[in-house]
């Protein structure tokens, strides 16, 4: 498929707080319960349309076991987009996300857009982390919040689309060099080929209408 | 080029004026656009030529054709058309040989006034006997053709009026003097006839003035005896001459400022300059048929693409995810040799390199001793080769993806009645995806090295050379199907075929290239593991 920009996200977070079902909800529409533990990372794309253009999104499901972590670290280099998560049924997922945090900052640009989800939203008899805690934490850390269920795919497509929106903002912006791939953004392959192929075209055609007098 | 293609294939459709429009356009360089108008007098013209004299008067064409032939002969066009037709002939038209196909036709028309006049002439003997005689005189000397006709026409009008001096009034005589004095309207002709030999480039243009002039003689020349027919011998003499008169002050006129009656042939309707609205509907359709044929073959081009294939089953991600890993692992075995002592640096170092001589692919020995396991089908052989080489590897690797792909293409070729396009397709994308699932199968063995509890690194080495052995056996093998199935088709079109072949093994030695790529990006992994 042709499209105008390809975003690279990451999704990192510990482990079992649903990252590979929120990536097989927004890509494939579709819960699977029992999930095998991702190992290093897996990958999923998916094309979305924002302002009018085609925007590939291909996403990095990191693996959110401790012993991958140092593997994980080396993919969050390109990213342009992370979504940081936490599971609203275990506090410890929550606590764990200052370190998740300054891993991300670290390892990838500054102008990555990161957001904050606290997943598993139907399991609201569960909760062990309220939504104004999460809140409170993105507002802290300059992060956007939203609160998703992977299970009934609440805020699933909000959660991946708004963060591709912020991004898409810093490039009308300027903030984000898109010649830059480090910054995890890659124009099209269509951009530059079918401008040229188009006028090519035209210009083959005005040759042969005058050529053959 | 293919507009131009389509631009010949469409005059065929038009039958069989190409050669004679093609002509045409060249001598007018008139824009595309008249093309219709060109085709419909290129018809017709060809028929004159080959039909008898007598039809050439008939139309205007029988001029043209004329005209066209100079051209030829003129501009040495190097068209078929021009084959056809020796050029002696058409230089022959061009001379006296019209003449007497005007003189032939001349006759048909003076029987026919012959028929007239008689007729009338029963009428009028009676009342006046001496100019019956005259006029049939005039009648049968007409008789002898066009040419003649004139002349003899002019000399009996003459003889009249010799005869009937005295019955004429003043006026008329003076009027009938000028008229004798003027060069008769043949040897007009013939003048111009030999000017435009003379004057070759201007061939087509002299010509076609002679043919309007002559034209104009002819129908005064039926209205003049017409005239006859109804009026007194007297005034039918001097009415003649004088509007023999008539006659060429007003090609004078006509032709005045307006040499070759250029503006008057336009204004009948003979420009061929305008544009022609079905015409130029006709090439907005081919150029949209022509930029739909673009984009399907683009469309077809990105289907068959190796590189977007191998993207869209995610081996480009893979390979990229895998480049990462190795360079950071690279980047802490470097930090690992800087920190280290001097002589252990040197250790390392030699751990490396032979880690790395571990690692070189061996020399094609082809040692398939144990091959062809018993009854095993195509793709059991080819999980039990996978597993062999990973044997002691010490890791659980995912080699369903290839099976299953490897399984897809068996299926596929066994259960379709294909054609070379479809097969070819499915050769570049089975390569592609078949590719990417190896590049995957790197990546997740190195990152499960990475986080392997024990490391044992000449095991690890071996395997992974192993299963590059296997890997790149596989994708050649995947090449070789294919193209065997391509090999089948030979018989329908063979150019294509063959190239079809050429492009299978080229896409099977990228996928190569790219197999052998990730397994050198894999070595760093199996190093680190030793230091």
């Amino acid at each position: 498929m042709a499209y105008a920009y390809l975003f690279k996200y990451i999704i990192i977070g510990d482990t079992g707080v649903g990252k590979s079902c929120l990536l097989l909800q927004f890509t494939d529409k579709r819960f699977q319960p029992v999930h095998d533990l991702t190992i290093g990372v897996e990958f999923g794309a998916r094309m979305i349309t924002i302002d009018g253009k085609q925007i590939k999104l291909q996403i990095w499901d990191t693996a959110g076991q401790e012993a991958f972590r140092s593997i994980t670290r080396s993919y969050y280099r390109g990213a342009a987009g992370a979504l940081l998560v936490y599971d609203i049924t275990r506090r410890e997922t929550f606590n764990h996300l200052t370190t998740w945090l300054e891993d991300a900052r670290q390892h990838s640009n500054s102008n990555m857009v990161i957001m904050l989800i606290g997943n598993k939203s139907d399991l609201e008899s569960r909760r062990e982390v309220k939504k104004e805690e999460g809140e409170a934490f993105a507002r802290e850390h300059g992060l956007v919040f939203m609160e998703t269920s992977a299970k009934t795919a609440a805020n699933v497509e909000e959660a991946f689309i708004n963060t591709a929106k912020e991004i898409y903002e810093k490039i009308q912006e300027g903030v984000f060099d898109i010649n830059n791939e480090a910054n995890g953004i890659k124009i099209g392959p269509q951009h530059s080929t079918a401008g040229g192929a188009k006028a090519g075209g035209a210009g083959a055609g005005g040759a042969a209408g005058g050529g053959c007098c | 080029m293919p507009q131009s293609d389509s631009e010949d294939f469409e005059s065929a459709d038009e039958g069989h004026s190409n050669a004679t429009r093609k002509e045409r356009k060249k001598r007018n360089s008139s824009s595309n656009y008249s093309d219709n108008l060109d085709s419909d007098f290129g018809q017709r013209k060809p028929q004159p030529q080959e039909s008898n004299a007598t039809e050439k008067v008939a139309t205007t064409d029988g001029w043209d054709d004329f005209d066209l032939d100079e051209s030829e002969t003129v501009k040495e066009t190097h068209l078929k058309f021009e084959n056809d037709k020796p050029k002696t002939s058409s230089a022959q038209d061009t001379g006296w040989d019209d003449f007497g196909d005007w003189g032939e036709s001349g006759t048909v028309k003076s029987e026919e006034i012959k028929q007239n006049t008689t007729l009338e002439y029963s009428n009028n003997a009676q009342n006046q006997p001496v100019t019956t005689k005259e006029t049939e005189k005039q009648i049968k000397s007409d008789g002898w053709g066009w040419g003649w006709g004139v002349d003899s026409l002019l000399s009996s009008a003459t003889a009249g009026i010799s005869t009937i001096t005295s019955q004429v009034s003043q006026g008329i005589s003076t009027v009938l003097e000028t008229g004798i004095g003027a060069p008769n309207p043949e040897e007009l002709a013939r003048i111009t006839k030999e000017k435009a030999k003379i004057a070759e480039t201007e061939v087509s243009e002299e010509k076609q003035e002679v043919t309007d002039t002559t034209f104009q003689f002819g129908s005064l020349l039926s209205g003049v005896t017409k005239f006859v027919e109804n009026t007194g011998t007297k005034v039918i003499s001097g009415g003649l001459d004088t509007l023999e008169v008539i006659g060429k002050k007003t090609m004078e006129v006509l032709q005045d400022g307006d040499p070759g009656l250029v503006k008057k042939r336009a204004m009948l309707g003979l420009e061929t300059e305008k544009p022609i609205l079905s015409q130029i509907l006709r090439e907005a359709k081919e150029r949209g048929d022509e930029e739909d044929k673009m984009k399907e073959a683009k469309r077809e081009a990105k289907e068959v693409h190796y590189e977007s294939l191998f993207d869209d089953f995610e081996g480009l991600v893979h390979l990229e995810a895998l480049e990462m890993l190795s360079r950071q692992v690279s980047m802490r075995i470097e930090e690992r040799l800087r920190s280290s002592d001097p002589e252990k640096r040197q250790d390392i170092k030699e751990t490396l390199q032979q880690v790395a001589e571990l690692c070189e692919m061996p020399e094609e020995d082809e040692d398939d001793d144990y091959e062809e396991s018993g009854d095993l089908s195509k793709e059991d052989v080819f999980h039990e080769r996978l597993q062999r080489a990973t044997r002691d590897i010490g890791l659980k690797l995912q080699f369903q993806p290839l099976i299953k792909q490897y399984t897809e293409t068996l299926t596929w070729l066994e259960s379709n009645e294909l054609n070379e396009k479809a097969i070819y397709k499915r050769a570049v994308s089975g390569l592609a995806h078949a590719t990417a699932c190896c590049v995957e199968l790197y990546h997740k063995t190195g990152e499960m090295l990475l986080v392997k509890p024990r490391r044992s690194t000449a095991d690890e080495a071996d395997a992974l050379t192993q299963l590059t052995v296997v890997l790149t056996k596989h994708v050649s093998e995947l090449a070789t199907i294919f193209t065997e199935e391509l090999s089948k088709k030979q018989g329908e079109d063979k150019e294509s075929v063959n190239n079809y072949i050429t492009n299978v093994f080229l896409e099977a030695g990228n996928s190569s290239k790219y197999i052998q790529n990730a397994f050198q990006l894999t070595l760093p992994i199996i190093q680190i593991g030793a230091v």
